[in-house]
């Protein structure tokens, strides 16, 4: 279909009383088919309704154009109808009169008896029969609103524009007009874009949901497609498996506006204290037990140790958070999963390469594959299992939950999937929710099992809702979990104040490995401002000893391991690792420059440094080849044709990928 | 037992001023209680040694007031008329005036209110007239018209005409933005605007100018006829017995400009609800 309303890089400059002008919207760019229903979301002053009154042309941009069907927007008309959050009606003027005012006027080139039947089948369609002759401020807010629907309508506008038209109203009547809008919306194929702060509602009537970021400067954030099919009904959507993803989506967005708000106004400056470039770290996590080395360098004092004094901890509830706040550069450091260095630098992210270094593995293993309980039911124990009931159940998809594209759990599970002879994309459907979660969705039936990390397994596990189907013992026992991830033009920045994070972090691992503190670590991770959870689901404990007692199959439970020779260096193999499978998998191509890479991400020298400096001069690097459980093995030296090599894969691409050091922490 | 309750019932019910007294008896009695109250004691305060002011009574007991009072409306020609043609001879000058001030006023309003550039011309001009007090005006009337007639109605005129203005001007600039939305987006035809939108939301304050207008008018009217001597009217129906020490017909003659005011005042409230109701 052809572009019907073209929004055309938009810039709206607002002048301000006291001279100096305010940059309410910059560099908007927006096209509308015919048909479809916009969605524009944001929070209150993002200038989502400033957007839609110079649709509208009740006000006109500073820049840049809008069209409808190709012809410019100067001034307001009744081709682009609005409705507006306060109704907009005349209270001297009945029911019917201001229907019959906007009809009189705009169809007055109609006879007048048409005119008139026209006015009544509007009055009809919005169910105001009875209230015909009331006055406005006679009818309830709902009624009002029919009103200026059934006005909106009846003059047959190309394009209905709303502002946040159910905004004043109750819950109860807004549910039921929304249902009538869409109702009318699919019958008449109405074009139309509308002004919400309300995320059901934007899920509900929208095609395309337009994400606005605040102001000042607001652009597009983000657009989301809600699959949703037509028609919908208020009560069903829910249970699409769209509707979740999608608000939770928006609510992600909107809540990331609201922290990159508060994150400006607090205005960071660099403390350089102790010798050291920058002494007020912002260092994301997510609540996992593989957090604890970051949890207890802050509780136990490891970072004040090594002269950072002033590291706040951000717990974000998705890897994403992560993502966001590195690439923003409003976090410092993060914890990320061992594919995520890689990832970001080769472009994953928006296919924007941002070059991420790590000198620290925190963590390997911890991680597990969980089902639902009725697959254990059914005699599904091992892959080879599952994969037959797949291939002979075809009719119902089977959603698996995994944290993020660059996680160990995504290509351990994607891994394991295919060397049961399933295709993750095919056979199954893979999809990311944020660790805290995957228990609640298990539960509740909208997926079928996830690959997350503890404690997320054993708790599936001990609520009897899921059973662990493997472990990282069964897949590649010993792979790197989670690492410290810096942006590479911040480690050059930084350079003393990295190797002091990486002395803490490691000294923080050290203490995570001595079981003597297993029982103080489990407390101090299950309170609230960390996984705010029951602390008999967190269990560290030495690996090799069988703890979970689940009913059969007995598994051994794939414990944490935090520190211990070859541990913790960065593995420029095991990248490499990830990086094939990765590519593997159609997250990023597989860079031509694959060597560079590698030597960027994998900052050796400043681990080496840090271990020097702590005196652990035993930490050797591990050279052994990468072992899975299925036995193919890895040469590191020639990793393209082992990724021809694989059986299942998408068709993977290769590209050079070219990375430019930013100048990017200059705020 | 039952049939006398139904006796009761029906004692009560046949008695409609007794229903009426019920029902209302929590309004009507602190009014009155406030009102007699009021008498009595300007009516003890009157029989105070040395105090020359008469009560109450005297409307009754000085026998030059007592037939006032009972025949308002005999007419023995020139100025010796009963108080309701006084009365009805201040009213037409009001009604005179006042039409004009009305016509003016919305008028006026209307266009200063449309037009940004005449607003700031004219609202400094406005604001300084507005301030003059009617009796300021009496003389400037009498040398520029030469006559007590068209003086008066000036005077009239000139007092109510700012508030209605001023008033009008505001309601027309207070148009709720929805409303010229409504009309931008309909691209309402200027008539159309005008009947449809701009004038139904000006009303409400319109009428307010009005009702201070009134009031206004009334205030002025007496005020500019016991300056002008010689006419008929209740404003020189004053003058003429303080002059005369009728103080007891002054009385009088002020309790029935209250009553007008109060009256005049209404009239236009309820015209505001025929006209426009429910704003």
């Amino acid at each position: 279909m052809s572009v019907f309303v073209a929004v055309d890089s938009i810039d709206k400059v607002f002048p301000l009383s006291g001279g100096g002008e305010y940059i309410a919207l910059k560099g908007i760019n927006l096209e509308i088919k015919k048909g479809e229903f916009i969605s524009l979301i944001g929070h209150s002053g993002c200038g989502k309704s400033t957007l839609l009154n110079m649709i509208a042309g009740l006000d006109l941009p500073t820049e840049g154009i809008v069209t409808l069907e190709g012809k410019m927007v100067k001034q307001p008309g009744p081709e682009r109808m609005v409705i507006f959050q306060n109704y907009s009606l005349l209270p001297w003027l009945t029911v019917r009169q201001n229907i019959a005012l906007a009809v009189d006027e705009v169809m007055s080139g109609y006879p007048a008896e048409e005119r008139k039947q026209i006015i009544e089948e509007h009055i009809d369609l919005v169910g105001l029969r009875h209230a015909v002759d009331k006055y406005p401020n006679q009818i309830s807010g709902g009624m009002r609103q029919r009103v200026a629907i059934g006005r909106a309508l009846a003059i047959r506008p190309k394009l209905l524009l709303l502002d946040e038209p159910f905004g004043a109203l109750d819950a109860l009547t807004r549910g039921n007009l929304q249902e009538q809008l869409m109702q009318i919306c699919d019958r008449y194929q109405i074009t139309a874009v509308m002004v919400t702060h309300d995320v059901d509602e934007a899920v509900l009537l929208s095609d395309r949901i337009v994400m606005l970021t605040n102001g000042p400067k607001s652009k597009i954030g983000g657009i989301l497609t809600v699959d949703i099919p037509r028609p919908r009904q208020r009560m069903e959507v829910v249970n699409h498996p769209s509707y979740y993803s999608l608000r939770s989506e928006i609510i992600y967005f909107l809540n990331q506006q609201k922290r990159i708000k508060k994150l400006r106004a607090k205005k960071t400056e660099t403390i350089a204290r102790h010798g050291l470039e920058k002494v007020n770290l912002e260092l994301g996590f997510v609540p996992l037990t593989a957090c604890a080395p970051v949890v207890i360098a802050q509780e136990k004092g490891f970072f004040a140790k090594h002269g950072l004094d002033e590291v706040s901890l951000v717990r974000e509830t998705s890897w994403r958070g992560i993502v966001d706040g590195i690439a923003g550069g409003y976090l410092d450091a993060a914890q990320m999963p061992a594919g995520m260095p890689t990832w970001l630098t080769a472009g994953g992210n928006q296919e924007q390469p941002l070059p991420v270094v790590t000198a620290l593995t925190m963590t390997r293993n911890g991680n597990g594959i969980t089902l639902a309980k009725h697959f254990y039911d059914k005699g599904i124990h091992n892959a080879q299992a599952l994969s037959r009931m797949l291939l002979e159940s075809t009719d119902k998809p089977h959603t698996f939950g995994m944290v993020h594209p660059s996680s160990m759990h995504n290509i351990l599970l994607r891994y394991w999937l295919a060397a049961g002879g399933m295709d993750p994309d095919r056979d199954v459907h893979l999809q990311t929710i944020p660790p805290a979660q995957m228990v609640a969705d298990l539960k509740a039936g909208s997926i079928d099992g996830y690959c997350v990390g503890e404690p997320w397994n054993l708790r599936a596990a001990m609520e009897g809702v899921g059973f662990t189907v493997a472990t990282d013992l069964e897949v590649w026992n010993g792979h790197p979990g989670k690492v410290l991830g810096v942006r590479e033009d911040w480690a050059n920045k930084y350079p003393n104040t990295h190797v002091a994070l990486v002395k803490a972090l490691l000294e923080a691992s050290q203490y995570c490995a001595d079981s003597a503190h297993h029982q103080e670590i489990c407390q101090i991770l299950a309170s609230r401002q960390y996984l705010s959870t029951n602390v008999e689901y967190i269990q560290l404990g030495d690996p090799q000893n069988i703890t979970c007692s689940l009913e059969t199959p007995m598994r051994e439970y794939a414990h944490h391991r935090f520190f211990g020779e070859g541990m913790n260096r960065p593995s420029r193999t095991e990248h490499l690792w990830m990086m094939t499978q990765m590519a593997r998998w159609g997250e990023i191509p597989f860079p031509r420059n694959w060597v560079e890479i590698l030597e960027r991400v994998c900052r050796v020298s400043v681990f080496s440094t840090a271990a020097r400096e702590l005196g652990i001069t035993d930490i050797k690097y591990r050279r052994e080849p990468i072992k899975l459980f299925d036995g193919i093995p890895f040469d590191a030296e020639d990793p393209i044709s082992y990724l021809n090599h694989l059986k299942i894969k998408h068709d993977f691409t290769m590209a050079e990928i070219t990375l430019d050091t930013r100048p990017l922490i200059a705020a | 037992m039952t049939t006398t309750v139904k006796l009761n019932k029906n004692g009560t019910k046949n008695n409609p001023v007794l229903a009426f007294w019920q029902k209302h008896k929590n309004d009507l009695i602190p009014p009155l209680v406030g009102v007699i109250g009021f008498l009595l004691l300007w009516e003890m305060t009157s029989h105070l040694p040395g105090m020359r002011l008469p009560g109450p009574s005297s409307l009754f007991t000085d026998e030059r007031t007592r037939i006032l009072l009972l025949y308002p409306f005999y007419d023995r020609g020139g100025l010796d008329k009963g108080l309701f043609w006084q009365t009805m001879a201040s009213l037409g000058r009001v009604a005179q005036g006042y039409s004009l001030a009305a016509i003016v006023g919305i008028s006026v309003g209307i266009l200063v209110g449309t037009q940004p550039f005449l607003d700031k011309a004219l609202d400094p001009i406005f604001q300084f007239l507005r301030m003059v007090a009617p009796l300021a005006w009496v003389p400037i009337a009498l040398v520029a018209l030469q006559q007590n007639h068209p003086a008066a109605i000036f005077v009239i005129f000139i007092t109510s005409v700012w508030p209605i203005l001023i008033n009008t001007t505001e309601g027309v600039k207070q148009i709720p933005q929805d409303y010229i939305n409504v009309q931008k987006v309909l691209q309402l035809s200027k008539t159309k605007f005008f009947f449809k939108i701009l004038l139904p939301s000006a009303l409400p304050y319109i009428f307010t100018g009005l009702r201070i207008g009134i009031g206004l008018a009334w205030l002025a009217i007496i005020a500019a006829e016991i300056v002008m001597s010689g006419i008929v009217g209740i404003g020189f129906f004053i003058w003429d017995a303080y002059q005369q020490n009728y103080i007891s017909e002054i009385i009088l003659a002020v309790i029935y400009i209250g009553a007008i005011g109060l009256i005049l005042d209404r009239a236009i409230a309820y015209l505001q609800k025929l006209i426009a109701p429910g704003q």
